[in-house]
């Protein structure tokens, strides 16, 4: 594209150009080295700059969080006056009355239960999406679906298309990071680069059978030899290398692979850095519930995500998820839905606070929710089963909506009816807020031009600020 | 052909009905027609304005669909023809409208009432009747052009090229050095000069075997005076089970080989091991890829006289067909089944034809000439394969028995206890029905639960026997399986509009894709799935895609790149041959050779081609930066288990043992439930052919040197550069551990000096010794290393090893140790 027609095409924005201005430089250094990784120009201005995806594993109840029935709390014991879909995952009974009382919070006004009275706080940040559906019933599918768009094709994930698109601001950091993910239901899948180029890949931290605080990147320490030591070594390295680079000519390759071990070395420098709360006040630790043990871990995700975020990389995912499915209440919902929501209020809630002070939140997107909700209908006597058909998931920053519920379910919550918004439909919202066109955001794979969203999705224009 | 011509006539039958009223009287319509005009306008034309043009209409046309104009209803949008006249429920828009296809519901915001559905239904039985329908018929969007189709040349028979003049004729070892000799001076470029023995040694070893030479393999090497010296390290290494290995892995890409499912429910393919060694002993082997291919695709079909040992080679073969990743727990169970279908007919189009068939399960593939219906007659050759044993979550994957002899004896000496017990207790029922009906009385009946008058002993003996008869069955011995298909009952598919099994249209007897087969082809048997008949369709000598595939293969994996630079799509969207006579050279020379795979490595790696130097130069380079026509050879990064096992074979650590399982989980146990623990251990000395290949989870070593993603069939491993590789080659316990084993080995020959060991060191790891400066520069290494280790090592013995622990991961990551020039 040339400067002419993207300028053209974008919303032409001072903001826009003092960003292309600021990025110049970097572009033009990148194309000389041949950096996949260095930032990218958006397709047009960008309303967020990074994302930090706080995933629910298991399914969290919308109907019991943030979405209220009163027709459910009415209809409590009777059946469901319509068609099941097609497609259930289990069979489910008569409709149950959620065990939870809303309230309208801040000046929105807009209803939260006491499952989440600190996040219930920032209401007037947050942008309800009150009718995301999906198409997969399983947690496997719904995950891969969620994180990649795809519930049977291999497809990279959705963190690494953003980073292929934008690059990463910080070039001692990987540009995508996940903290504590689960290795079931699709694993690897759900922050991979399937067919992008490697460079693009999440850079776990850990995983969900790990406590957040044993988690790390890989590699980065070394057993052997003291960072002195190791100095001395890649010095002689570097000059091993460069040895037979004069023996084979100019090769790109071996030029980068080159540069890849001083990059290296700065990012073991780096990482533990950014992995050290240690260096956060007692007052910030607190904020995010790490003078608790019940959120201590969840607390400390959050927290990594802000400091992974405020040091430029690009998509940052923490998993709320423990060696069972966590949000996953088939039975026993009060009992498992309140340890839940009590692991993760306070955090989240601290985020929120945190990002905002900081003025994070003003590029940060930050995104809620789980792979799917739950139905309205009980399974056994107090459970309720996936529902992929409607349900919640919520974002706050970065250019939506304040204070904001989009879309609908039905009266009992079942399914979605308006404003509906497919999985596609929230990638492609994403990108845009990114300033990254869905359509345009492809990538040549086997003879295809192959993009997140498919051939589908519809950026939802009535959330953005 | 058929088939389409029948559904293109039935569309343009269609058509010429609605144009043939409107020719009559074109401005006073018959009395019926305008009957249809006028439901058309109060029914359906308010309809589609209220719900359709806002994004199908004059100022957009998403998906390329407008639904104004009688032409965009007819020629329909990117998916295909909107309406086919006469036929509801092949119609795309009727598909869409009635919400059946959860990727497919139009309009998006809210079905359309059931009254404006039964409208759109009744009006396209009608012949859907338009004011606008005129004379000029209206071709469907997406209808292919077969005969164009034809014309590419990917879909034409290779026919030999005659070996092309060239003018520097001392160069040419062999007939591909003509072809690709003449290319390059068409360009003004010539090749460049033969490499050096160490060189030429270093290069063979790694391409067939995956592992350096040892310094006796190069100092033979470099003594043996004798003109056929190369060709025999050649031979040696081909006859070396390790090349079974190296080249075996290379088909495993494709093959997209794992041990574990991987997708939504990552269980053990706890059985997959033994595909994978039948892939190594056939290259061992020299399998001929005709019959390799044919086993794979229908092991099963072939007729093995009673010999044992090959009628399970053979079903272990069609493991190629089972082994792709599955959503088992899909609830859609039809589905799940197609999804199965569909990974199959892609890895088939992808591993064997190039071609990505896939692509046509939704709509006409986009760019080759490859129909929905072309892909419907392909599933149904694998509906009726028996590919799982059911479809209920989680779903199992089919296995077929292979007992061994031991298991067969053991099998039958419990089928044999069984009835014996059986018999016992159907004896003493009987008896005690006798006594029963003793002591009723002559002529009564016996009642209809006579057990529960039996006597108390007798009771207690039958509940005794029977409960000895369930642990029995329990216990019934174990006997192996291997993935693989079967027949089941054949059964034609219809198009899946959409790919929707919930929108099915035409009916597609199984055939094979029109573009490379006949127009009227032999009716499929009732009683056979007819995968043999794929193989053998596959493998006739005018197959014009599965010899140039594969030939291309051979070459990618040797060379780098491809003849032709995408290896898995010969499509339009591939890229065409660089050197296309050469190609098709090949393709015949390999069916002529018996496909003989052994005799394609002799033939290439004999050849001046193979045999240039990898050196830089300007001027050539400014002709040919990519070196596309091959002026020079690649330097190539080894892959990912090349690495691996290097560093073990040069820490002499390497162990050779062939063959079996490493996996610790069960056969269809998880490997990652939700608890998210990885069990898996890599830490075997094996080569890293048999390490697990668990989907979602690689090794470490896997995911970071660009191994295959092992979900989807590829022949062309990308080969990325990333700070995380060299977080690994620095930081690794691995790489630690054996470049300590290597600095011990090189510190145990207690005879040599330091400059000596600084020898061994670089033929060790380069194959070549050091020039004099490099042999300084390491010796100052080492002094500088000891001195600043001082302040951390007190032990004497302990710095040195260190010092030259130093050294050998230096050394072992360094570009000339990862890079074959």
């Amino acid at each position: 594209m040339s400067r002419r027609t993207m300028l053209q095409q974008s919303a032409v924005g001072f903001g826009y150009l003092a960003l292309q201005s600021l990025l110049a430089e970097e572009v033009l250094a990148a194309k000389r080295s041949n950096d996949p990784l260095a930032a990218k120009l958006p397709h047009f201005e960008p309303r967020a700059k990074r994302i930090i995806f706080l995933f629910m594993k298991g399914g969290p109840s919308h109907v019991d969080t943030f979405d209220p029935k009163p027709a459910l709390q009415r209809d409590d014991g009777k059946e469901l006056p319509f068609e099941k879909p097609r497609v259930q995952f289990a069979n489910t009974g008569s409709l149950l009355r959620s065990p939870w009382k809303f309230r309208q919070y801040g000046e929105s006004g807009l209803p939260v239960s006491e499952l989440f009275p600190h996040v219930a706080e920032h209401v007037d940040d947050l942008c309800f999406l009150n009718s995301v559906h999906g198409t997969n019933a399983a947690h496997g599918g719904a995950l891969l679906k969620l994180h990649t768009g795809s519930d049977n094709f291999i497809r990279p994930s959705m963190g690494a298309w953003v980073t292929y698109g934008l690059g990463t601001e910080n070039r001692d950091l990987p540009g995508f990071v996940t903290i504590c993910p689960t290795l079931a239901h699709g694993g690897v899948r759900n922050w991979g680069p399937a067919f992008l180029p490697a460079h693009f890949q999440g850079t776990p931290l850990g995983n969900a059978s790990l406590a957040a605080k044993q988690a790390g990147v890989s590699y980065v320490e070394n057993k052997a030899m003291s960072r002195r030591m190791q100095r001395l070594q890649l010095d002689l390295l570097g000059e091993l290398n460069r040895g037979h680079l004069d023996q084979t000519g100019p090769n790109s390759q071996l030029e980068s692979r080159i540069n890849s071990f001083e990059l290296a070395f700065r990012m073991q420098g780096e990482i533990p850095t950014v992995e050290d709360i240690s260096q956060e006040t007692s007052a910030t630790q607190k904020l995010y519930g790490l003078d608790d043990p019940v959120t201590e871990d969840f607390g400390r995700q959050c927290l990594l995500a802000r400091r992974f975020s405020e040091r430029g990389v690009r998509f940052v995912q923490v998993t709320h998820s423990d060696a069972n499915v966590q949000w996953d209440q088939h039975s026993k919902l009060k009992e498992g839905h309140t340890k839940n929501s009590l692991e993760v209020d306070r955090p989240i809630a601290g985020l929120l606070t945190d990002l905002k002070s900081r003025g994070l939140l003003d590029d940060t997107l930050v995104l809620w929710g789980g792979e799917f909700g739950r139905t309205p209908t009980a399974q056994g006597r107090d459970g309720r089963d996936h529902n992929p058909e409607g349900f919640t998931m919520w974002l706050a920053g970065g250019g939506v909506k304040r204070g904001f519920r989009y879309g609908a379910t039905d009266e009992y919550g079942y399914f979605a009816v308006e404003d509906k918004m497919h999985i596609h439909d929230l990638h492609a919202t994403l990108l845009h807020l990114l300033g990254l066109d869905h359509e345009r955001l492809t990538y040549r794979y086997a003879g295809r031009d192959f993009r997140l969203t498919d051939v589908s999705g519809h950026v939802a224009h009535k959330i953005l600020s | 052909m058929k088939r389409r011509v029948t559904s293109l006539l039935a569309g343009l039958l269609a058509m010429c009905t609605v144009s043939a009223i409107a020719d009559e009287a074109p401005n006073q319509p018959s009395a019926s027609n305008a009957a249809g005009i006028r439901f058309f306008e109060t029914q359906i034309r308010p309809l589609l304005a209220e719900h359709c043009y806002k994004c199908h209409g004059a100022e957009e046309q998403e998906s390329g669909l407008r639904l104004d104009t009688f032409a965009g209803l007819m020629s329909g949008g990117d998916s295909g023809p909107a309406i086919v006249g006469n036929e509801p429920a092949q119609s795309l828009i009727v598909a869409a409208t009635s919400y059946k296809n959860e990727e497919l519901q139009m309009p998006p915001d809210g079905k359309l009432s059931d009254q404006e559905i039964a409208a759109i239904v009744r009006w396209i039985a009608m012949g859907a009747p338009h004011p606008n329908a005129g004379a000029q018929s209206i071709a469907p969007r997406s209808a292919i052009d077969l005969e164009e189709g034809r014309k590419f040349w990917a879909f034409q028979t290779p026919r030999a090229a005659a070996i092309p003049k060239v003018q520097n004729g001392s160069w040419p070892k062999a007939p591909i050095d003509y072809f690709v000799l003449a290319n390059l001076e068409s360009h003004g470029l010539a090749p460049s000069m033969p490499a050096d023995r160490r060189t030429l040694i270093r290069r063979a070893t790694f391409d067939l075997i995956g592992l350096p030479p040892t310094g006796d393999e190069i100092e033979a090497f470099l003594a043996d005076e004798s003109p056929e010296a190369y060709a025999k390290v050649i031979d040696r290494l081909l006859a070396s089970p390790r090349y079974g290995e190296r080249w075996g892995r290379h088909w495993l890409d494709v093959a997209r080989y794992a041990d574990s499912n991987g997708l939504d429910e990552n269980i053990a393919h706890g059985n997959a091991w033994r595909y994978r060694d039948y892939v190594v002993a056939a290259f061992n082997s020299d399998k001929p890829y005709d019959q390799f291919l044919t086993e794979q695709l229908a092991g099963d079909l072939l007729d093995n006289s009673d010999d044992m040992s090959t009628k399970y080679e053979r079903l272990i073969a069609t493991g190629f067909l089972s082994l792709g990743p599955k959503v088992l727990a899909e609830v859609d169970e039809t589905k799940m089944e197609m999804d199965i279908i569909d990974e199959q007919i892609d890895t088939i189009g992808r591993s064997l034809m190039g071609l990505t068939l896939g692509c046509a399960r939704c709509h006409d593939h986009k760019f080759d000439p490859i129909g929905t219906s072309d892909y419907y007659a392909l599933a149904g050759i694998f509906k009726s394969t028996r590919t799982m044993e059911h479809y209920t979550k989680i779903a199992r994957w089919w296995e077929n028995p292979i007992p061994t002899e031991d298991e067969s004896i053991a099998q039958h000496a419990h089928e044999r206890q069984l009835a014996q017990l059986q018999s016992q207790i159907d004896k003493v029922v009987a008896r005690a029905n006798d006594e029963l009906a003793k002591k009723l009385g002559a002529g009564a009946a016996l009642p209809k639960e006579p057990e529960s008058q039996y006597p108390a002993e007798t009771k207690a003996e039958l509940k005794k026997l029977r409960q000895e008869l369930t642990e029995l069955e329990e216990a019934a011995p174990e006997i192996s399986t291997a993935m693989g298909v079967g027949e089941r009952e054949t059964a034609d598919v219809r198009v899946h509009l959409r790919g929707s099994h919930l929108t099915q249209g035409e009916l597609t007897p199984r055939r094979f894709p029109l573009v490379m087969a006949d127009d009227i082809q032999q009716p499929f048997p009732n009683d056979r799935s007819g995968r043999l008949r794929l193989a053998n369709w596959l493998t006739s000598n005018d197959h014009p895609l599965t010899s140039r595939v594969m030939v291309n293969r051979v070459w990618r994996w040797h060379f780098g790149e491809g003849l032709v630079r995408t290896p898995d799509n010969f499509g339009r969207l591939g890229e065409e041959p660089v050197n296309g006579p050469l190609l098709d050279w090949l393709a015949v020379w390999f069916q002529e050779e018996g496909w003989s795979i052994k005799s394609s490595h002799r033939l290439i790696m004999l050849s001046a081609t193979y045999q240039m130097q990898s050196g830089f130069d300007a001027p050539s380079a400014a002709v040919d930066p990519e070196n596309r026509l091959q002026w020079r050879a690649n330097i190539r990064r080894l892959e990912a288990e090349a690495i691996r096992d290097s560093l073990l074979a040069v820490s002499q650590r390497l162990d050779g043992e062939m063959g079996g399982s490493l996996v610790h989980v069960k056969n269809r146990e998880f490997f990652f439930n939700h608890t998210s623990q990885d069990t898996t251990t890599y830490d075997s000395r094996r080569r890293s052919l048999y390490l697990p290949v668990v989907r979602n989870h690689l090794y470490d070593v896997f995911q970071l040197f660009d191994y295959s993603d092992a979900g989807v069939a590829n022949g062309n491993r990308t080969t990325s550069t990333v700070a995380p590789q060299a977080l690994f080659m620095m930081n690794s316990d691995f790489v630690i551990e054996v470049t300590s084993t290597l600095a011990e080995r090189l510190l145990d020959r207690r005879t040599e000096s330091d400059t000596e060991r600084v020898e061994v060191l670089y033929e060790i790891g380069y194959g070549r010794l050091p020039t004099p400066a490099e042999q300084t520069r390491a010796e100052s290494f080492l002094r500088r290393a000891e001195a600043a280790l001082g302040r951390e090592i007190e032990d004497v013995t302990e710095r040195r090893h260190e010092a030259w622990r130093m050294l050998c991961q230096a050394i072992v990551s360094s570009n000339e140790f990862v890079y074959v020039r």
